[in-house]
């Protein structure tokens, strides 16, 4: 996977160029649009990061500008601004998305991933996930670990679906509030916990091997260990 | 055009103004006229009042020197209708002017000597009897017969007769009348004219107060790129577009400055914060093969409750300068409601605490979903912290009158009461609370921003209530 990674932040860049390259990305950076410009019209791209404060033009702008030149690859917005722009809305409309800084690596990972599924072809939705012996039936709503069957009320099983479908990969508090429910909010209460350690009582009984992690500092992750 | 418009005319400024601005114009004009009318009658009496004078006195000589024969009636008949030929104020083409003209001659005894006028003058006579007509002073004289009454000057002769000439006041009246109805009709068009364009011209008048009006109300709390219409006249009115439109472009730079200071900060702190997280992250991945770094995991603890604190504090000083950008969209407010009760719940009991809510089913309002979404978790989040267990916060949903209403009561220990004046202000918050003293002040400014209000009270049996109003379908 080609990524251009367009910001002007020496530290950012840098950490992110890092992060991206050990998550598997090809990753070619920008310091600004010009730059940028001509990186994107040397080189095909299948996803790129564009930060909103350049300091040649605005981010938006750079955008628009490769769209008119035929860049068709989606791009994540990355922002410092907490109110999101109009035109901002407008992008994310046309299939593009925006984070706010600053971030989890997490959620920025699990962002490109979603961009990049929604411009290749639908795969063939499954009607079963399985990881290692928790399974989960998605058209009954039901879950069932070695074959026992799990009493999960309805949003639990949303959370275990959430946490199944990123399987190995670290999911964020804001994450799951999102995806889960569906509000960008951040308490400062520890509410997303509860529902994680009401979650994993039911998931990981006693004498069974704990799938559900809490990685400190980061969020979530269902896997085994 | 808008409903406003729509009300009775009658009950319009403009109205109003014209009509009282018309009454007192013809009030005026009616007391000059008054005036002047009466100035006008003078004059004709006095002008009659000469002409009889000088015309009996003219008689009277006549009368005197006349030699006492049988030709003396004759003579003397004949200046008198001579005389009567040239009465003032006379209607021109009227032939016959035997009534309005009489003169009489009476002897020392009193009896009838000589008449020349309409009739044989006996009711004349008896008239002039009854009132004393004194010679010298023409007074006025009602005589049996007539409807109209004469004017009567006497002289007296030598031979101890009187004459007595007398003028009908009829041509005086009809002049006075015909001038009393010619001012009328004038004074009737006058004022319907003058009140047809006073009305015309203030109701033009206002309306352009009343567009401006209208404009500066649709002018929202956070669009301020509308304007108020203006005209190309340097009336009043224009001044006031004028004004207000330089006040809104003064208050739209503030505001912008504002966003371009809280964006600049904004942008200022998140990008080291962006850096530092992200070196955090990758020396905390770095670090777990050889398990967890306690440092690094409470640093990055530490650094998501700052960037926390500043969006909250960015958010509110935004929402306080009614600067908050709000995408509205169709919201259901029990549903939202239900869903955050259920985010909240298992928080909430396994603190002992029990959540309830009382709603009539689906509310919709027009509001900015992920505002609302984040203004009733910091209120269940105070109720978190601040709730001991074995609480019940009772959530109470309804809709009255075009508005939301949202109710939060619990029965946990209220408000302190010197925090209770200030609740929606920054950085006010209770002695016992860990929070920021950020999260009511948003709350107040969202309701605010979408046109609503908030309000807390400590309840009468125990525990704090908090009040959102918020605006309802306009439709």
């Amino acid at each position: 996977m080609r990524l251009l990674l367009v910001e002007d932040e020496i530290d950012i860049q840098s950490f992110l160029r890092a992060s991206l390259t050990e998550a598997g990305y090809e990753v070619e950076a920008a310091a600004d649009g010009r730059s940028a410009e001509a990186l994107a019209m040397s080189g095909q791209f299948d996803i790129l990061i564009v930060d909103l404060g350049l300091p040649d033009q605005d981010g938006i702008s750079l955008i628009l500008r490769l769209r008119r030149l035929g860049v068709g690859a989606p791009v994540l917005i990355l922002s410092a601004r907490r109110s999101v722009d109009d035109r901002v809305r407008g992008l994310e409309q046309g299939g593009d998305d925006y984070l706010t800084k600053p971030f989890a690596l997490a959620e920025l990972l699990a962002r490109l991933r979603n961009l990049l599924k929604r411009n290749s072809p639908p795969a063939q939705e499954a009607t079963k996930l399985r990881v290692l012996d928790l399974e989960l039936d998605l058209l009954r709503r039901e879950a069932a670990r070695s074959g026992q069957q799990l009493q999960l009320t309805p949003q639990e099983f949303v959370l275990l679906e959430y946490l199944c479908r990123n399987a190995g990969r670290v999911v964020t508090r804001s994450m799951i509030l999102e995806q889960v429910w569906g509000m960008r909010i951040q308490p400062d209460t520890n509410v997303v916990d509860v529902h994680i350690y009401r979650l994993r009582g039911k998931v990981d009984g006693e004498g069974q091997r704990p799938l559900i992690r809490t990685l400190r500092g980061v969020g979530y992750v269902l896997k085994d260990c | 055009m808008s409903s406003k418009t729509a009300k009775p005319i009658v009950r319009s400024a403009a109205w109003r103004i014209s009509l009282w601005a018309t009454l007192a114009f013809a009030c005026a004009t009616m007391v000059v006229f008054i005036l002047l009318h009466r100035f006008v009658a003078d004059d004709i009496q006095r002008r009659s009042d000469a002409w009889l004078s000088g015309e009996v006195e003219v008689l009277g000589d006549v009368a005197e020197r006349t030699p006492k024969d049988a030709l003396y009636g004759r003579v003397v008949g004949e200046v008198a209708e001579l005389a009567g030929k040239e009465v003032p104020n006379r209607e021109p083409g009227s032939s016959n002017s035997n009534d309005s003209v009489f003169f009489l001659q009476t002897g020392s005894d009193g009896t009838m000597r000589l008449w020349v006028g309409a009739g044989d003058g006996h009711p004349n006579l008896k008239a002039i009897q009854a009132a004393h007509v004194l010679p010298e002073r023409p007074t006025d004289l009602a005589v049996s017969g007539f409807s109209i009454p004469f004017r009567v000057a006497a002289i007296r002769v030598d031979d101890g007769s009187l004459i007595y000439l007398g003028l009908s006041e009829r041509d005086e009246l009809r002049v006075l009348r015909s001038l009393r109805l010619r001012f009328l009709l004038w004074w009737l068009l006058i004022v319907f004219f003058g009140f047809g364009i006073v009305f015309l011209t203030t109701r033009r008048m206002l309306g352009h107060v009343r567009r401006i009006t209208e404009a500066a109300a649709g002018i929202g709390h956070s669009d301020l790129t509308a304007r108020v219409p203006t005209t190309a006249r340097r009336d009043e009115v224009a001044q006031l577009a004028l004004t207000l439109n330089h006040m809104l472009d003064r208050i739209e730079s503030s505001m912008h400055q504002l966003h371009t200071i809280t964006d600049a900060l904004a942008h200022d702190l998140r990008s080291p914060l962006t850096a530092i997280r992200g070196k955090l992250e990758m020396s905390l991945s770095a670090a777990s093969e050889r398990g967890p770094a306690e440092s690094v995991v409470s640093a990055i603890e530490e650094l998501d409750r700052l960037s926390d604190f500043l969006n909250k504090s960015l958010d509110v000083a935004e929402a306080k300068a009614d600067a908050l950008r709000l995408d509205r969209s169709s919201v259901d407010l029990d549903e939202l409601l239900r869903a955050m009760i259920d985010l909240y719940g298992p928080s909430m009991s396994e603190k002992g605490v029990e959540i309830r809510i009382r709603s009539n089913g689906p509310l919709f309002i027009e509001a900015d979903a992920a505002l609302l979404h984040r203004m009733v978790a910091n209120l269940f989040d105070n109720e978190l912290k601040h709730l001991s267990s074995a609480g019940v916060v009772a959530i109470k949903l309804d809709f009255r009158e075009g508005f939301a209403f949202l109710g939060f009561d619990d029965d946990g220990l209220g408000f302190e009461t010197e925090v209770l004046a200030h609740l929606f202000e920054r950085r006010i918050k209770g002695r016992e609370s860990s929070g920021h003293g950020l999260g009511l002040a948003f709350v107040d400014a969202v309701a605010r921003a979408h046109g609503g209000s908030i309000s807390a009270c400590n309840r009468a049996e125990g525990g704090a209530r908090i009040e959102i109003i918020l605006p309802g379908l306009s439709s």
